[in-house]
């Protein structure tokens, strides 16, 4: 890894490793930098008049800034590496605030109150092989040590790119669900209050783990319906599919957007044909389907691509998903723009240029959110300010192959 | 390509003369009279098999994409017996010892499921 292009964020290690405390919790709190000043001057700056002071150094391990619906975390898969990274971003400053590391395509989770995060991971005794290891790591927001470690038992985890639902946490973050695909299609229930694996419970051929209350979930199945879990609390699981909502030549992509604030499942598929279903009531009512490219664009090659091709927004009802002109079987090629739709109407709000290939979206859940747009080839975060459609801050060197964006709606 | 595959299938079972204790063990050849089971459109095709001790089962993989036969430990199976990838026309066959019901999936694509009850 070189770092000669970009030399804001070594800048950064360095003077947190040079300042004082005091002096570098001054830099903290100075907010974005102005246009003109990186984060490097300024903090060169600091550093400068607290040596000019005659102040000596401090150092201290240092806390992150409290948490806020900006804060984001990038995971990087690193290209199935059996050693990853994550990346925790604070967007209003456009900065790095914390990193965690963890084993083999992990799963991250973020606690919906921000309270903690968390990862189910997988190590092996000799880096990737001999005695495999799974286990549930959940971490402090603010001084990134772990709160526990919970192992499972028998190496249950689906290993797979990184796709965000196949792991939940339940509405109240008490319950940690993980999907396991081998032997037979299942999803563990750990207990994150007593920190202990509680069970199995074996579900049809289904997949994705959608929460909807902190006893029940949803799954989508091959058979094209979805089904509702509801977990008993002896461990007596029942288990109920919906009508078939898609054809079979209707491919639903492996990154569907899911608000569990209010039980909306957003679904689009290669096409860029967007399925909802509202599943707060505990019963999935299908809305009805959107069509986000028109005949014509569709006959000119506009279709959905890219990782985490859709994001959507719950206060403002609006979805953001990413679509370039592409050859069909093309669907995880990167995308140059986000279309921004409202999910009610189906209409087209805005078409949003990146100017650059980007691969996974995401969106605060605050009143005036940010867009982020994260690039694996450039392994970095774009912010975009989704109203003007402009860039305001990018995050780059966010390790080998950054895929997976998770906020919390707070 | 074929000989790859049948040792594959042997390296699972013990070698040697078949131990009297193993509830089931995988034969190189299908003796006649054994079952049959059809492997199709992602589905074993009779997905349940009945035999009686001392029976053979044979799968036959009849499409391209490969499938094989994998049971879990279960009805005295101690271990996994994880069958070698079947490509088209491909067969594999089991001769089972000891009554009970074994249920078996295939490995990439566990929603196939089957089971054979020897009696
Ligand atoms: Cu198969």
């Amino acid at each position: 890894m070189t770092h000669a292009h970009t030399p804001a964020r070594p800048m950064l290690r360095m003077s947190a490793a040079l300042l004082g405390s005091a002096a570098f919790a001054a830099l903290l709190a100075a907010g974005p930098a102005a246009a003109a000043e990186t984060h490097g001057q300024a903090g060169a700056k600091a550093a400068a008049a607290h040596l000019a002071a005659g102040k000596e150094d401090d150092p201290v391990v240092l806390e992150a800034p409290a948490i806020n619906p900006r804060r984001v975390y990038v995971n990087d898969p690193a290209h199935f590496a059996s050693l990853t990274q994550q990346y925790v971003i604070d967007g209003d400053t456009a900065r790095v605030v914390g990193m965690t590391d963890s084993g083999f395509l992990p799963n991250p989770v973020v606690a919906s109150d921000g309270s903690f995060f968390g990862q189910v991971s997988t190590t092996f005794e000799r880096i990737s092989r001999g005695k495999r290891t799974d286990y549930i790591e959940i971490f402090d927001p603010k001084t990134y040590k772990p709160t526990a470690d919970i192992e499972l038992p028998n190496a249950p985890r689906f290993l797979v790119g990184t796709y965000p639902w196949m792991t939940a946490l339940t509405p109240n973050n008490k319950t940690l669900l993980f999907y396991q695909f081998s032997p037979s299609p299942a999803v563990g229930v750990v207990d994150l209050a007593s920190k202990k694996f509680s069970r199995t419970i074996s579900v049809p051929d289904c997949y994705h783990v959608f929460p909807v209350t902190d006893q029940t979930f949803f799954m989508h199945c091959r058979d094209g319906s979805l089904l509702k879990v509801a977990m008993g609390a002896d461990g007596k699981d029942e288990t109920a599919k919906t009508e078939v909502f898609r054809k079979e030549n209707e491919y639903l992509i492996n990154h569907p957007a899911y608000s569990p604030k209010n039980g909306r499942l957003v679904w689009p598929t290669y096409t860029g044909k967007i399925f909802q279903a509202d599943l707060s009531s505990g019963e999935a009512k299908f809305l009805p389907a959107i069509e986000a490219f028109t005949d014509e664009e569709k006959k000119a090659g506009w279709a959905p691509g890219g990782w985490q091709q859709v994001a959507y927004h719950r206060g403002s009802d609006r979805i953001f998903l990413l679509g370039d002109q592409r050859a069909q079987w093309k669907h995880k090629a990167p995308s140059r723009f986000v279309f921004v739709i409202d999910a009610k109407t189906g209409k087209r709000v805005k078409k949003i240029e990146f100017g650059r290939d980007i691969d996974s979206v995401g969106v605060s859940q605050d009143a005036k959110p940010q867009l982020y747009a994260l690039s694996t080839g450039e392994k970095t975060l774009f912010i975009y300010d989704p109203e003007t459609g402009k860039e305001t801050a990018a995050v780059n060197q966010l390790g080998h192959g950054p895929q997976v964006i998770t906020t919390a709606d707070m | 390509m074929r000989s790859l595959i049948l040792a594959a299938a042997l390296a699972v079972a013990p070698v040697g003369a078949a131990l009297a204790a193993d509830p089931i063990e995988v034969v190189s050849e299908a003796p006649s009279g054994g079952a049959e089971v059809k492997i199709a459109k992602m589905k074993f095709q009779t997905p349940e098999v009945k035999v009686k001790a001392g029976e053979t089962v044979t799968w036959t993989n009849t499409e391209a994409l490969p499938h094989n036969v994998h049971f879990k430990p279960g009805a005295g199976l101690e271990k996994d017996l994880e069958g070698p990838m079947l490509r088209a026309n491909q067969t594999f066959t089991v001769k089972f010892n000891t009554a009970g019901t074994y249920n078996y999936i295939c490995t990439p694509h566990p929603f196939m499921t089957g089971k054979v009850v020897v009696e």
